[in-house]
């Protein structure tokens, strides 16, 4: 039964090599042509950042801080600096193989690698962003604490979520294009049902709103990065949406590799 | 052995009228009748051995192309066998190089996905570069190249990732002449090592210095194999008599051919669902089961 899992994990791990010197040229060939080359990895979420900040932070909030101590601009980067790696990735990941499967299908290279160079590529971003996010923690003064050490979990989930589903939306964005649109058009909404500009456990939103938009997985890994850098809950107090997440995890997984490598060969035919 | 075998291959496109309906057949829901279908190959057998040159020719919309992508398994054929016994590398025109990476680093990411580690592409690179011969270039992002340029590297490292099975789809025609015999004696070269060759190609010239055997392909069923001497002078007989022909004729010859690659599917009802298939749907359901349980205990507030 989980044979296709099996063998999607194995062409990963054959090829670690090859994903990260592949994924180095993918960053490389992305700002190889802008004056300002890589600068522009750190210029766009700045931008971006200040912007909700004043919006949200300072328009909507009053610049009040979160539960009393945290101060707002602290907690809006703990969640978009995520959200900048988590949108586009899941975008681009989607797109990877109807992009460049006509180059790969000439070489013997699994087209499954194609979403997770995709991943890897967009990581250097996200973990420099990370470093600059820690530095930033402490200057307000914020230590951490021993739930810093669930960080690596947290992040392991988010990776694990990212493959398994860029891998089951590749295959869908290949066969049927218009999926594409959607997934841009929904990636724009789930911004706003994330706990990323606003948070959904303050005290003017109701409980039971709260909980309906516990069930989106990013809020798991958001809260979850959170806490680990603010020192609230530790990953297993709350088991059961400890078990939820990785439920729905593992059954993209499944359903993903098992539609990859159904239609495998014929994605070609698809372009 | 059989280097390269084909058994009974034949290429089937299904023509939607609608976008829609293909995705309708995707999740084979569709319940219109029949299918209208292209065969881009019909019933194609033929068998090469190990270090033969084989030219293919055809006019265009032949299939020759499909062909050449079956044997590179970019494509798979629709029925029949393929047997390939060995690495096959297919050079065409579109070379498939990274616009805004200079040469240097394409040659880096193109060997990669060939599968050399880096000591190898190291040791190849500078005679890659030499087999260019594009200069001052190749610190220049491949965007900034002219077609010619482009062709030139991407052959170049084709030629360098040492397949034992080569398939060039017309990608000579793009170089000056001077590139092109360098090219040829570049294949010369191939051939004396013993190497299978698939030479895709308009010139009859070209293919007549250079191949052994050729493969005449008509409007997707094979025409002619053998002997290239009998097949060129057949295909040539033909080419003069096709092109004396008026316009008006010309015309009426070609959608004659057409229409026998068109034939309609009827569909075939589909076969009942058998156990098996019914206990892997009823589990794939099942699995969706504690999702639900859970996301309802987070939704109540547990």
């Amino acid at each position: 039964m989980l044979k296709d899992m099996k063998e999607l994990f194995k062409e990963q791990w054959e090829h670690h090599n090859l994903i990260f010197r592949m994924a180095k040229f993918e960053v490389k060939g992305m700002y190889q042509i802008h004056y300002l080359g890589s600068i522009w990895q750190f210029i766009n979420p700045i931008i971006q950042v200040g912007i909700y900040f004043v919006v949200f932070g300072i328009g909507l909030r009053g610049g009040r801080p979160i539960d009393g101590d945290i101060p707002f601009l602290l907690w809006l980067l703990m969640g978009l600096i995520p959200w900048f790696f988590i949108s586009p990735t899941m975008v681009q990941g989607s797109n990877s193989i109807y992009q460049k499967v006509n180059l790969v299908s000439k070489m013997n290279f699994p087209v499954s690698l194609l979403p997770t160079i995709r991943i890897v590529g967009n990581s250097f971003q996200f973990l420099a962003l990370l470093v600059v996010l820690f530095i930033i923690t402490l200057l307000y003064g914020i230590f951490p604490s021993v739930q810093l050490l669930q960080l690596p979990y947290y992040l392991l989930s988010m990776y694990m979520f990212l493959f398994a589903f860029t891998i089951w939306s590749s295959t869908i964005a290949t066969l049927i294009r218009d999926y594409q649109n959607l997934l841009q058009s929904m990636m724009r909404m789930i911004l706003y049902l994330s706990p990323i500009l606003w948070d959904p456990m303050g005290d003017r939103v109701p409980d039971w709103l709260g909980n309906i938009l516990k069930l989106n997985p990013f809020y798991y890994i958001i809260e979850g990065i959170r806490s680990s850098f603010l020192g609230g809950d530790w990953f297993f107090e709350d088991p059961i949406y400890l078990l939820y997440f990785w439920t729905l995890t593992f059954i993209m997984l499944y359903f993903g590799s098992r539609m990859h490598f159904r239609f495998r060969k014929d994605f070609v035919d698809y372009l | 052995m059989a280097k390269v075998e084909f058994k009974n291959v034949s290429k089937v496109y299904d023509m939607y009228a609608k976008q829609s309906d293909k995705l309708l057949d995707l999740l084979s829901i569709r319940s219109k009748k029949s299918t209208k279908q292209f065969w881009a190959l019909r019933d194609i057998s033929f068998e090469v051995n190990d270090g033969e040159t084989i030219g293919i020719v055809g006019l265009n919309g032949s299939g020759k192309s499909t062909i050449s992508n079956i044997l590179a398994q970019v494509i798979q054929p629709s029925s029949g066998e393929v047997t390939i016994n060995g690495v096959t590398s297919l050079i065409a025109i579109s070379a498939g190089l990274n616009n805004n990476l200079n040469g240097y680093e394409n040659i880096d990411l193109k060997c990669m996905m060939h599968g050399l580690t880096v000591e190898e592409i190291e040791a190849v690179k500078p005679s890659i570069i030499d087999f260019a011969d594009i200069g001052e270039h190749i610190n220049q992002p491949v965007k900034n190249y002219s077609s010619g340029m482009r062709s030139r590297l991407g052959f170049a490292i084709a030629v360098h990732t040492d397949p034992d099975i080569l398939i060039i789809d017309e990608a000579l025609s793009v170089g000056d002449s001077t590139f092109a015999n360098k090219c040829l004696l570049k294949m010369e070269e191939f051939k004396q090592q013993g190497k299978t060759i698939f030479f895709i190609s308009h010139s009859a010239k070209q293919m007549k210095t250079f191949c052994d055997r050729v493969l005449w392909v008509h409007y997707g069923r094979l025409k002619n194999f053998g002997a290239k001497k009998r097949v060129l002078g057949n295909y040539v007989e033909f080419t003069e008599w096709f092109d004396q022909l008026s316009e008006e004729e010309k015309k009426k010859y070609k959608q004659n051919m057409l229409r026998k690659q068109y034939t309609v599917q009827e569909k075939t009802k589909r076969k009942q669902a058998d156990k098996k298939n019914k206990w892997t749907a009823f589990g794939h359901l099942a699995m969706f089961i504690p999702l639900l349980v859970l996301g309802a205990l987070i939704v109540l507030g547990y």
